[in-house]
């Protein structure tokens, strides 16, 4: 596999110097910073051929907060809730994330009380992702009444989480060493009350979307991905299983308790946008699958193993970690200097990677299949940027 | 006329001959443009969920403020939510799309980030700190992120800035900027029965009464 290294500059040059057929020209079009459908200020530049993308070079940086160099001037508690601006979606992960991290580092052993409660939430949280993600997808593709339905839903289950947490959206729920507060005495029954609620809310969605043939004809075989490339691409979470491959840090390597509950990773087959779809309604099923057997299990104990204070020290060294958040795997990096900052903090964001796949998804392909396309990829600009 | 001069007394005036001469036309121009504003779909970062998507839903619908109506271009907008941290990468294309903006604009900043940096005021090399710093904002709503409840509370501080503000014997005159948070002491009960007390003021007609006051010459009533 060859890489051509070459400026935008330069290409656009090089278009602008093409003869070409003279029925066709090739031209650029700058697609964002302010798109509506590019769910953020991500910048496309398409190279155009009529309505067919010849290349399509995503230009970033427009969300660039730094938040990797203002970590280095944090200690490891205070690193925690930068990480609720990069995936907002999936906030509880990544704060497990970090959590994870600094633990493993520093030798801290969690207990199964905080163990259940955040594999609790954090399959809570996913399946609110999937729901913001599933109407926005429609009203990428002009449907308008898929997005009420999201919203709806995923106010419900907002509902829940708050009455525990405090937080909308940046919720900075798990600390390194246990949590911040421990859950609410009506949580379960309401959980309880959620799935009742949800479960027939899902076929629901299926008969609204899912069976319909307008959506179907424009996600079937739009957006290819195949296996190989999305390997190649470090494409993970559903745009990796997506394509058939069944790669889940939760199965695979299993944290928190997902060793000891029963759920299954649905794979795709031909790696299209409807695959990576389906992949999404699927995950849903199987997290209210997961939250169901942990619920009534939650064994007693602390909420804070140990209250760690500002100025913890992890020894010196290198400590890489990593879990599976609502669109990929989430790593974080540290470097330590056995002071009570990181030397260096770098994350691996899943959106990154999940992002350079779409130039080989949707080569040849028309500007509206790209619209489709992108969406199933479901991005977070701002995790791409950090 | 009975009841244009009822409904919105002080509007029009009699002069003797007959003829209406308009002397509030502001008035009217200011109460349609502060019920109708249309925002750009402009959302950079974790604000945007909250303030165009929770607000576009069912639960807390900004449709009942007017607001409903989010268009992607400016041309066409007159309401720019900014919704997200500004870098200074983007910084000169907010400029563009403020400027694209027909007249009258108005900007709410809404969130830690735009009013000052917020997270990321030390030790980052790329945040703008505060989007005043670029445009002109008029209403600041303070929070990370905001509730959508406080988006509406700026929302409606703002309707109320246009309703008394600027003229069109004064154009470009505003207020200076206010921020929408909560004071000490008010609840959101407070507020939602105001609201709730200015829908049934100005939407609320009693038929009875409206009739009871309009004057009829004497001389067309057939019944007497």
């Amino acid at each position: 596999m060859t890489v051509e290294v070459s400026s935008l500059k330069e290409l656009v040059e090089q278009a602008s110097g093409t003869s070409g057929s003279p029925d066709t020209q090739e031209y650029f079009v700058n697609m964002g910073p302010q798109h509506p459908s590019t769910h953020g200020v991500l910048r496309l530049v398409l190279k155009l051929d009529g309505e067919r993308v010849l290349r399509c070079i995503p230009v970033l940086g427009y969300i660039h907060r730094s938040i990797e160099k203002i970590s280095e001037h944090m200690n490891y508690m205070n690193c925690v809730h930068l990480t609720d601006r990069m995936d907002y979606l999936s906030s509880i992960m990544n704060n497990w994330a970090v959590a994870k991290a600094v633990e493993e580092a520093a030798g801290i052993e969690v207990n199964d009380r905080i163990r259940y409660i955040r594999t609790i939430f954090a399959e809570l949280e996913r399946i609110q992702s999937h729901q913001l993600w599933w109407g926005v997808l429609g009203m990428d593709l002009g449907a308008f009444t898929p997005f009420l339905y999201g919203i709806r839903d995923r106010e419900v289950l907002n509902d829940v989480m708050e009455e525990t947490i405090g937080a909308r959206l940046t919720m900075n729920y798990v600390l390194p060493g246990g949590l911040m507060a421990d859950i609410h005495p009506n949580f379960v029954n309401r959980v309880k009350e959620f799935i009742k609620y949800f479960r027939p809310k899902l076929d629901e969605y299926d008969d609204l979307l899912t069976n319909n043939v307008i959506i179907q004809e424009r996600l079937r075989n739009v957006g290819v991905l195949s296996a190989q490339t999305a390997v190649q691409y470090g494409a993970t979470g559903p745009v990796l299983r997506g394509s058939g491959v069944a790669f889940d840090l939760r199965k695979d390597h299993p944290y928190g308790v997902y060793d000891q509950v029963d759920f299954e990773v649905p794979v795709g087959t031909v790696g299209d946008s409807w695959d990576r779809y389906w992949v999404r309604v699927e995950e849903m099923r199987q997290s209210l699958r997961i939250v169901e057997q942990l619920l009534d299990n939650i064994p007693p104990g602390d909420f804070l193993v140990k209250k760690l204070n500002s100025k913890i020290k992890l020894p010196e060294g290198r400590y890489y970690s990593q879990l599976e958040t609502a669109r990929g795997i989430l790593g974080v990096f540290i470097t330590s200097d056995k002071k009570d900052e990181p030397y260096r903090l770098h994350y691996r964001s899943p959106n990154f990677n999940n992002l350079w796949c779409l130039e080989p998804m949707i080569k040849g392909d028309y500007i509206a299949s790209l619209i489709g396309a992108m969406s199933s990829l479901d991005l977070v600009i701002p995790d791409i940027d950090r | 006329m009975g009841i244009v001069t009822d409904k919105l007394p002080g509007a029009l005036e009699k002069v003797p001959g007959g003829n209406v001469l308009v002397t509030r036309f502001d008035e009217i121009i200011n109460w349609a443009r502060a019920n109708s504003l249309w925002p750009l779909t402009f959302g950079t970062s974790c604000c945007a969920i909250e303030m165009l998507m929770a607000t576009g839903g069912p639960r807390h619908d900004m449709a009942r403020f007017g607001a409903e109506v989010a268009r992607p271009s400016p041309r066409q907008a007159d309401l720019l939510i900014l919704a997200g941290t500004i870098v200074k990468r983007m910084a000169p294309r907010l400029r563009t799309l403020y400027e694209q903006m027909a007249e009258p604009r108005y900007v709410i900043a809404t969130g830690a980030c735009t009013i000052s940096g917020g997270p990321f005021i030390y030790h980052s090399y790329t945040t703008v700190r505060g989007a005043d710093e670029i445009i002109p904002v008029d209403v600041y709503v303070p929070g990370c992120p905001p509730r959508p409840e406080q988006l509406f509370h700026g929302l409606l501080t703002l309707q109320k800035m246009i309703k008394e503000g600027e003229t069109i014997r004064e154009p470009g005159v505003r207020r200076k900027p206010v921020i929408s948070a909560l004071p000490e002491g008010v609840t959101m009960e407070d507020i939602q029965g105001e609201m709730k007390e200015l829908l049934v003021k100005e939407n609320v007609v009693d038929v009875h009464q409206a009739v009871d006051k309009l004057k009829w010459p004497s001389g067309t009533n057939d019944g007497s």
